[in-house]
């Protein structure tokens, strides 16, 4: 049985998907491009707007067929009505918006979860309330664990005063648990701060209580020179307490006397002629803001 | 210099968590500013390109005093005000004809732009053919070898693949290939300026063939620019290697000793060790122990005795 002329009746039926070029054109199906570096008919380009247009749909329906071409040989996984293709990654190089993002260092709950090799367990947000008989989530606004109402009954524990009442213990220790986190919570951000800087946390509270000691001294008349020392405290050099000469130049002497007044009369600006820019833009602001609500 | 915001509530706290750097990025949002004169032309450009370039896209409606080859603030200031890393400025001038600027930013810092001028715009309106839905992603089509030779071209290419990118997506639906974009690179003028881009956009549709590929067929969409590059800012070194550089948990793990046939079959290789047989732990049978002193055993002699009577 001769089917050959049936075969060709078929597929004079349709059009034809092939489409020839000279050089392959390249593809980066991760971004659904193709870069054609054919010969571009130049003449045509040249030519009248509308051949030059003409032409123009002409290659792109080329350059797109062959796109679709191998779209459509992708592997494809199937969805509810619609099919996929699932792309392979990108080959040209694109800059990102924004730098990669540091690594944070562990905290120290992580690095015990790596040790023990614990696993993070996902719990579902709602929770099946027996006694109400409806879902209610697992913590926040109308969660579970925080409804006063329940339980209904606490037993008073074995070694408990019968005459205390549980249910303040209870919120209490709950106040407990949250400031404990957030020590907790406090502690990580710093370890982290001292990782970052490249130094032990340790050393970076040394540092911070040293500096926090000298500031210190300067509340003291005599710049902490009679002060009670700690055991191991280093010795602070230089911080000493200036006077002016007794008998100073007459033309300072009438300049600071004149700072000290227009200081107390006129303003810090107009003493010392510094303007501190952020205050004098929050005065504007608030003068704006005052004046629109006039 | 902007102050970092601090957030007073969660729901502030999420949307600066948003804008932070990530690991795998949201996708870029666009920025359309006028110049302080702008034409019809530049106008319609621009338009319809934030037509083109919706949701992820914002447009500047009043007139900017905006240059940016001369000055980076403004650029710069939009850019992290608004997190948008790509940027269309269109201003016109009488020595800069319908001027179009299109840019990118790494960090709030440009990284690079190219200056076209638009010399022939026909906008979407003016095509009656039926627009395609927000947010597909395009095909792009890039044709003229000028385009991996000529640098500046090169640097158009990068710009118009990022700009017309859209979200980064693994799979794609084969029903939602709806648009084209080519890009054309036209031929040098006769007098040495460099040659039009021609920039057209197209609906598809897709016809049966007869084979599992269908047979597309274009109908043009708009909007159609003719352009011709004028000036290009090139990144500079350093901060395109660090725009470039992708966070180690981007890279892909390979699977090793895992192998599937063309059946299916999934197959695992396990490397074993050199084994020195000899030297292998069993369960000790005293008969198969080895005697130091060769002296043959009563049983042997026996069996001997026997193959010799035999």
């Amino acid at each position: 049985m001769d089917v050959t002329g049936i075969l060709d009746e078929h597929k004079n039926r349709f059009k034809s998907i092939q489409v020839e070029r000279l050089v392959p054109v390249e593809f980066d199906l991760g971004l659904l491009a193709c870069f054609d570096v054919n010969m571009i008919d130049e003449a045509q380009l040249r030519a009248s707007q509308k051949a030059r247009d003409t032409y123009l749909q002409e290659l792109s329906r080329e350059g797109a067929q062959l796109m679709i071409n191998e779209l459509f040989s992708l592997p494809t996984t199937v969805d509810e009505d619609s099919v996929y293709a699932t792309l392979p990654a990108i080959r040209t190089v694109l800059p990102r918006e924004k730098p990669a993002p540091k690594e944070k260092p562990m905290t120290r709950w992580e690095k015990f979860a790596k040790i023990k090799n614990i696993q993070n367990k996902k719990k579902s947000r709602m929770v099946y309330d027996e006694d109400q008989g409806e879902w209610r989530p697992r913590f926040g606004f109308k969660g579970v664990n925080n409804d006063d109402q329940k339980p209904w009954l606490i037993e008073v524990p074995g070694n408990a005063d019968p005459y205390d009442d549980q249910y303040k213990a209870r919120r209490e220790e709950k106040k407990e648990r949250i400031d404990k986190n957030k020590r907790r919570a406090q502690r990580n951000f710093e370890e982290n701060l001292a990782v970052e800087k490249g130094m032990k946390p340790r050393d970076m509270r040394k540092r911070e209580l040293q500096s926090a000691l000298v500031l210190s001294k300067g509340s003291t008349a005599s710049m902490g020179k009679f002060d009670d020392k700690l055991a191991g405290e280093p010795k602070v050099k230089g911080l000493k307490r200036k006077f002016d000469p007794l008998v100073k130049n007459s033309d300072k002497e009438k300049s600071n006397n004149m700072e000290i007044l227009n200081r107390v009369s006129k303003g810090e600006a107009k003493a010392t002629g510094v303007v501190n820019v952020r205050k004098a833009q929050r005065a504007i602001n608030n003068a704006k803001r005052s004046k629109k609500q006039e | 210099m902007l102050l970092k915001p601090k957030a007073k509530n969660a729901r502030a706290k999420r949307f600066l968590v948003n804008r932070d750097p990530k690991i795998v990025e949201n996708g870029k949002t666009a920025l359309f500013v006028r110049g302080s004169t702008t034409s019809q032309v530049i106008l319609d450009t621009l338009k319809d390109l934030y037509s083109l370039r919706k949701p992820d896209a914002i447009n500047f409606t009043k007139k900017n005093e905006i240059h940016p080859f001369d000055s980076e603030t403004s650029i710069e200031f939009f850019a992290r005000k608004n997190d948008s890393s790509l940027f269309a400025v269109g201003m016109h001038s009488k020595k800069r004809p319908h001027n179009l600027v299109l840019g990118r930013t790494f960090n709030y810092n440009i990284l690079d732009m190219i200056e076209l001028g638009v010399e022939r715009c026909t906008t979407m309106q003016q095509f009656k053919a039926q627009t395609c839905a927000i947010g597909m992603k395009p095909l792009m089509i890039f044709n003229g070898e000028a385009f991996n030779q000529n640098e500046d071209l090169a640097r158009l290419k990068s710009i118009l693949l990022d700009f017309f990118r859209g979200e980064a997506a693994d799979k794609v639906s084969l029903k939602g290939l709806e648009y084209v974009i080519t890009v054309t690179a036209g031929p040098a003028g006769a007098n040495g300026e460099t040659g039009l881009v021609f920039f057209r956009a197209y609906t598809t549709t897709l016809k049966k063939s007869g084979t599992r590929q269908p047979r597309v067929e274009l109908e043009e969409m708009g909007p159609s620019l003719d352009l011709r590059v004028r000036r290009v800012r090139q990144p500079a070194e350093d901060m395109w290697k660090q725009a470039i550089k992708m966070p180690r948990e981007l890279n892909v793990v390979k699977t090793k000793n895992i192998s599937r046939d063309g059946l299916g079959d999934k197959y695992g290789r396990i490397h074993v060790g050199k084994q020195e047989i000899n030297k292998i732990q069993t369960r000790k049978v005293k008969a198969l122990k080895k005697h130091l002193d060769a002296k043959p055993s009563k049983r042997q002699k026996t069996s001997d005795d026997m193959a010799d009577s035999d």
